[in-house]
């Protein structure tokens, strides 16, 4: 019996010496706690999280990078945090904000309140941009996904990251679109072509008697090329043809849960009418 | 020996081979069959997947937050894992490393005619035969708290291995068999014939704990290293890929060898133990000579452990570098420290034994005077081993050294000159072996001047290109060749080792004898020596568990399944220890009641006058 | 004369010991940490008890005296003395240790903490594991124009960083002894040379404020240099710490 206590107390003697080295023998490093998960619940995330979301909205469903690329359709926005500070002073801007971070929001959903010279609508001598509005339209934006993209422009431009991210709009964004569509309110059918294309903001990529983008094919005259079918599909499915010339994935989809019946023909009788 | 009998042994022995042959044929189809069956398995569930086209039959790997995570209030569902399956993994490496020695030994013994091998073979398998229910107990729990403490991770899991768990309960049936036989079938199956079959049964017990042990690692290296799965960890249907894994070899070796080392260790601890009770002369001398080989045992499988290790840690940096910073730098490079407290520990104890143990001839005098310096060597080369990269300094100390590193310590704390450092003991434990060896005996060949003296040469050559590589790789060139210089370290060390012991078989071919070993000669301290090295190596296997379970940080499966229990950060060294010495000493009082119950079944008690006469 | 094997154990013990730091402290004037120190002694404790005792004659030899001490009728007066004196050492060696100092405590950090695979450094989110030296290429391509940009690099550190890392890059500049933790030496064999550039260009441009959480506490006084210096300032100044002290960057590209 006392051999086996001093074998026992021998070996506890000999655990406890290797606990006690590790535990002050040595440093005590606190390991970092695991990183945040990056999910998009705002309330719970970091700047840095909150700025790769408005990177992949600048590149994803923002469309952004369609023409804001060094294509030379709009322009570059890779020192916008310096180049807002003198937009604001610039005799020709019309807009109302008064720093960086509120020009670049007015410029996402009033783009026509400041347009760089040479970027304008073609025949409005630069007074009108042909970017869409970004909260509305086939792009529609909410304000927390504007406000990551403007903190995206402002860190990836080296300017200071001014916004804050938004705490109550969390539950909407998880939602997601579906979610959204729910909750609008359902609007009026519109019978007038032109509102239509203002509103889905078609003239941005496309030139429509005379005027609009060149991102897309022209369709001033589409009426005579292409017959009703396809001018159908082509709204409904913007992938199942493409013009000569021209990228495929450009148009975004989508339409078809956008428009009501009545005005996807209201829009395909116009388009068929322009010859 | 006489005509007859000769004849008898051949045929006898022609059997034996043709059995173990066979054995070994039925252990190699049965583990190619569990590789084989699978892809069958794999096929059918291709074609499966095929039919229903787009919809995949697996899911990708749940994303799970704090809810997921059922708890029971008062206990850390994380450390109750923990435990579990640490002691699980205790006891599962010593009842597979004890058959892997049995074996040899068995056949050491039907080789030499030595029946004492036989009753020594028998002995352990006796230990360790207790130790495997409690292996499966403890399987269970640990089983039955991953369910219940990690549903999610658990399932995911048996999703993708679902076949390879019911081979693996199979197979757990076929080692209880295999094992059962082997153990009550000893006495039985004895003598010619029935002694090749007794034999092989070892080889197919040994065969199926093997694969047993590569299925389960498999899970494990899957966690760190998944395969099979995309990168949501949608599963592709192949079960192969996912148990044929990146780290899933590296890890095989390693835990191969260690189990081994450590087998031994917990029967050299059992030997001693038993050797400090003895009463009787022959008991001591039995027991002594158990401890003996139990430790030659540990002794030869450590050898090669460090390397198998670096091969780990070289595996897991190619797998992913960032695995491999985590593991080395940061937080864990503390860890080493104490790993290298512990393998030092390991070799001073096994070195310390062998000096002791040299007692028992009567001729070690000529080589004792050469132990003190050995374990100058052994004492400073450690000392170096140990040395920190980061020095803690009190700020008096801080101010004279003018920084925090130290102009002459600092160079010791890289890896080079760990490299060198650990080749250095091994090789040196190595020589402590040799003069063991050759304690007792005298050589007759003439050469024995020059063969000496090549000895000499050939260690004097190895350390100092070990030094060369170590000093001139390690300091003066970039660090391709400081990584690449330990591959020729590790080649001297194994030519030294090899070449050494080849060279002093024939040199003591045919010697003489000094005396009769006197076993049984030891002080009981040395006896304290192997209790020492069980205790380290059941703390160190601990440690070991939590850094390599560690370096997957807040993954249940690296990049695939987070964890995102409130357990998922990475504890502190000190809290790790903490955990480890208390399943240590859960392990030490089980392994205590696995002695004691293997001893009560030879206690009798004859109460008179209770039985009827 | 024969010296008894206790106090020959003893004086090994001692020589060792004072040996140490007779090399460390003054031969070579760099002391020996007393925690390192520490762990040493009881290691060399170990090996000096394992030769002492492995042979039983020789036990005996060693342990003697002390068995003498305990149970010799002889030597009462002598156990009445140490029985007295042990336990009296034994509380001063307690006292000494627990009485408060003004040693600032140990401060215990991570000099080379675990990078992160990105960091973001003027502005841009860089892959730590990917980013190279863009002038590196330049020392076998075009030797001239090297030494051209090593030498503009000196300029930079001449300019920036030798007032703390000193003019020999050995850490000792004008301003080091009123720092802590003090500046890093170049020169040693510990520091850079481990390094990859890539290292280097992470802790120079964000410097003691970029360290993570492991390297606390944050009081390393390396200055946020992405806020003062041009990225390419920081690969030249890179390219100087290497060049001076002859070290190289870690790579695992064969040369």
């Amino acid at each position: 019996m006392r051999q086996f206590l001093s074998v026992i107390v021998f070996s506890l003697l000999t655990i406890g010496f290797f606990a006690g080295y590790s535990n002050f023998g040595i440093p005590q490093i606190e390991p970092a706690p695991p990183p945040k998960e990056e999910k998009l619940d705002l309330g719970s995330m970091t700047m840095d999280q909150f700025i790769a979301v408005g990177e992949k909205l600048f590149s994803g469903k923002g469309t952004c990078t369609l023409c804001h690329n060094n294509l030379g359709r709009a322009p570059l926005l890779d020192t916008i945090g310096e180049v807002a500070q003198q937009r604001l002073k610039d005799p020709r801007y019309k807009g109302e904000a008064t720093n960086i971070e509120e020009y670049l929001i007015e410029s996402l959903v009033k783009p026509s309140a400041f347009v760089v010279a040479g970027f304008g609508k073609k025949g409005t001598n630069d007074a009108e941009s042909p970017m869409p509005d970004v909260s509305g339209g086939s792009i529609r934006l909410d304000e927390a996904e504007i406000t990551a993209v403007v903190a995206y422009l402002q860190d990836s431009s080296g300017a200071e990251v001014t916004v804050e991210i938004p705490k109550d709009l969390g539950k909407k964004k998880e939602g997601g679109e579906e979610a959204d569509v729910a909750e609008a309110e359902p609007r009026e059918a519109i019978s007038d072509p032109e509102k239509l294309i203002a509103m889905f903001t078609c003239d941005a990529c496309h030139m429509i008697n005379g005027v609009g983008g060149e991102i897309g094919p022209d369709l001033s005259k589409i009426g005579a090329l292409r017959n009703r079918d396809y001018l159908r599909r082509s709204i409904l499915d913007p992938n199942a043809d493409i013009a000569e010339g021209f990228e495929p994935d450009q148009m975004p989809e989508g339409m078809g849960e956008q428009l009501y019946v009545s005005e996807l023909e209201v829009l395909v009788s116009f388009l068929a009418g322009l010859k | 020996m006489n005509g007859p009998r000769s004849r008898k042994t051949g045929r006898t022995v022609k059997t034996g081979l043709l059995l173990v042959t066979f054995g070994f044929v039925v252990a190699l189809v049965a583990f190619a069959l569990s590789g084989f069956d699978q892809l069958g398995a794999i096929a059918a569930e291709q074609e499966v997947a095929a039919d229903a086209a787009a919809a995949s039959p697996y899911g990708p790997a749940p994303k799970l937050t704090a809810a997921d995570y059922p708890s029971i209030a008062g206990i850390n569902s994380r450390v109750a894992v923990w435990i579990f399956a640490q002691l699980h993994l205790w006891f599962a490496a010593f009842v597979l490393a004890v058959p892997i020695f049995v074996f040899i030994i068995e056949a050491i013994g039907m080789r030499t005619r030595d029946k004492r091998y036989d009753d020594m073979a028998y002995e352990f398998i006796k230990v360790s035969i207790t130790a495997y229910s409690l292996t499966a107990v403890l399987g269970g729990a640990l089983l039955f708290s991953l369910i219940l403490f990690y549903p999610h991770l658990f399932t995911y899991l048996s999703t993708i291995f679902k076949e390879s768990m019911i081979y693996y309960a199979l197979l757990f049936f076929a080692e209880s068999a295999a094992l059962y036989i082997y153990y009550y079938g000893w006495h039985w199956l004895q003598g010619g014939f029935k002694k090749w079959v007794h034999l092989t049964l070892g080889l197919v017990l040994n065969a199926v704990g093997t694969t047993l042990m590569l299925l389960a690692n498999s899970w494990l290296t899957f966690m760190m290293s998944p395969a099979g799965v995309d990168a949501a960890g949608v599963f592709s249907g192949d079960a192969w890929a996912a148990i044929h894994n990146f780290l899933w070899n590296p890890i095989n070796i390693h835990r191969f060898v260690a189990n081994i080392a450590y087998g031994g260790s917990i029967v050299g601890a059992y030997a001693a133990f038993k050797f400090l009770t003895a009463t009787t002369k022959q008991e001591r001398a039995h027991y002594d000579w158990m401890g003996y080989n139990a430790n030659f045992i540990a002794i030869c499988a450590l050898l090669p452990l460090p390397f198998a290790g670096y091969y780990l840690a070289a595996e897991i940096y190619a797998y992913s570098q960032q695995m491999g910073i985590t593991l080395m730098g940061g937080i864990f490079a503390w860890l080493f420290i104490i790993q290298a407290v512990l393998i030092g520990t390991l070799f001073l104890s096994a070195n310390y034994y062998l000096w002791c143990g040299m007692g028992r001839s009567d001729g070690a005098k000529r080589y004792t005077k050469y132990i003190k310096y050995i374990a100058i060597v052994l004492v400073g080369a450690f000392l170096v081993w140990f040395t920190p990269h980061t020095l803690v300094l009190t700020n008096e100390e801080l101010k004279a050294l003018g920084g925090p590193y130290h102009k002459y310590l600092g160079p010791l704390g890289i890896m080079p000159a760990k490299n060198t450092a650990v080749n250095v003991m091994i090789i040196f434990t190595a020589l402590s072996f040799m003069f063991y060896r050759r304690a007792n005996k005298i050589a007759t060949v003439s050469w024995v001047n020059a063969g000496n003296a090549i000895q000499v040469a050939l260690y004097t050559a190895g350390i100092a290109n070990i030094l060369f590589l170590g000093i001139y790789h390690g300091y003066f060139t970039n660090t391709v060749y400081k990584v690449a210089a330990s591959i020729p370290q590790v080649l001297t060390t194994l030519i030294v080792i090899v070449g050494s012991i080849t060279l002093d078989s024939f040199i003591y071919r045919g010697g003489k004898q000094v005396g009769p070993l006197h076993w049984g000669r030891i002080p009981g301290r040395a006896q304290y020596a192997l209790f020492l090295l069980a205790v380290s190596f059941t703390w160190l296997m601990g440690l070991m568990g939590y850094i390599r379970s560690g370096i997957r940080q807040h993954w249940h499966v690296v990049d695939i399944m987070r964890d995102a229990s409130p357990d998922a950060f990475t504890p502190t060294l000190g809290y790790a220890a903490n955990v480890v010495s208390v399943a240590a000493i859960i392990f030490m009082a089980m392994v205590i009641f696995v002695f004691w119950i293997a001893q009560v079944s030879g206690n009798k008690t004859l109460p008179a006058g209770y039985w009827k006469e | 004369m024969k010296i008894p094997r206790l106090l020959q154990a003893v004086l090994v013990l001692a020589g060792v010991y004072y040996g140490f730091i007779i090399v460390f402290d003054i031969l070579l004037d760099a002391v020996i940490p007393s925690s390192l120190l520490a762990m040493y002694m009881f290691f060399v404790v170990a090996g000096v008890f394992m030769v002492f005792t492995y042979d039983e004659d020789q036990t005996r030899e060693l342990v003697a005296p002390i068995k003498a001490l305990v149970e010799d009728p002889s030597k009462r007066i002598w156990r009445n003395i140490v029985f007295a004196v042990v336990p009296l050492v034994a509380g001063a060696g307690a006292y000494m240790q627990m009485q408060p100092s003004f040693e600032a405590p140990l401060e215990l950090r991570t000099i080379h903490p675990a990078p992160p695979t990105t960091a973001k450094i003027f502005g841009k989110r860089v892959n730590l594991l990917k980013l190279e030296n863009p002038y590196r290429k330049f020392e076998k391509e075009d030797p001239e124009k090297f030494r051209e940009l090593v030498e503009e690099g000196a300029i930079v550190y001449i300019q920036n960083c030798q007032y703390c890392h000193g003019d020999k890059l050995d850490g000792k500049g004008p301003y080091a002894a009123g720092l802590n933790p003090t500046p890093l030496n170049f020169q040693d064999v510990g520091t850079i040379a481990q390094l990859q550039e890539s290292y280097l260009f992470w802790r120079i441009a964000t410097g003691g404020p970029g360290l993570p959480k492991e390297a606390a506490p944050w009081i390393s006084s390396m200055p946020v240099w992405q806020d003062f210096l041009k990225e390419d300032e920081i690969w030249k100044v890179i390219l100087y710490l290497y060049d001076y002290t002859g070290h190289h960057p870690r790579s695992w590209e064969s040369e």
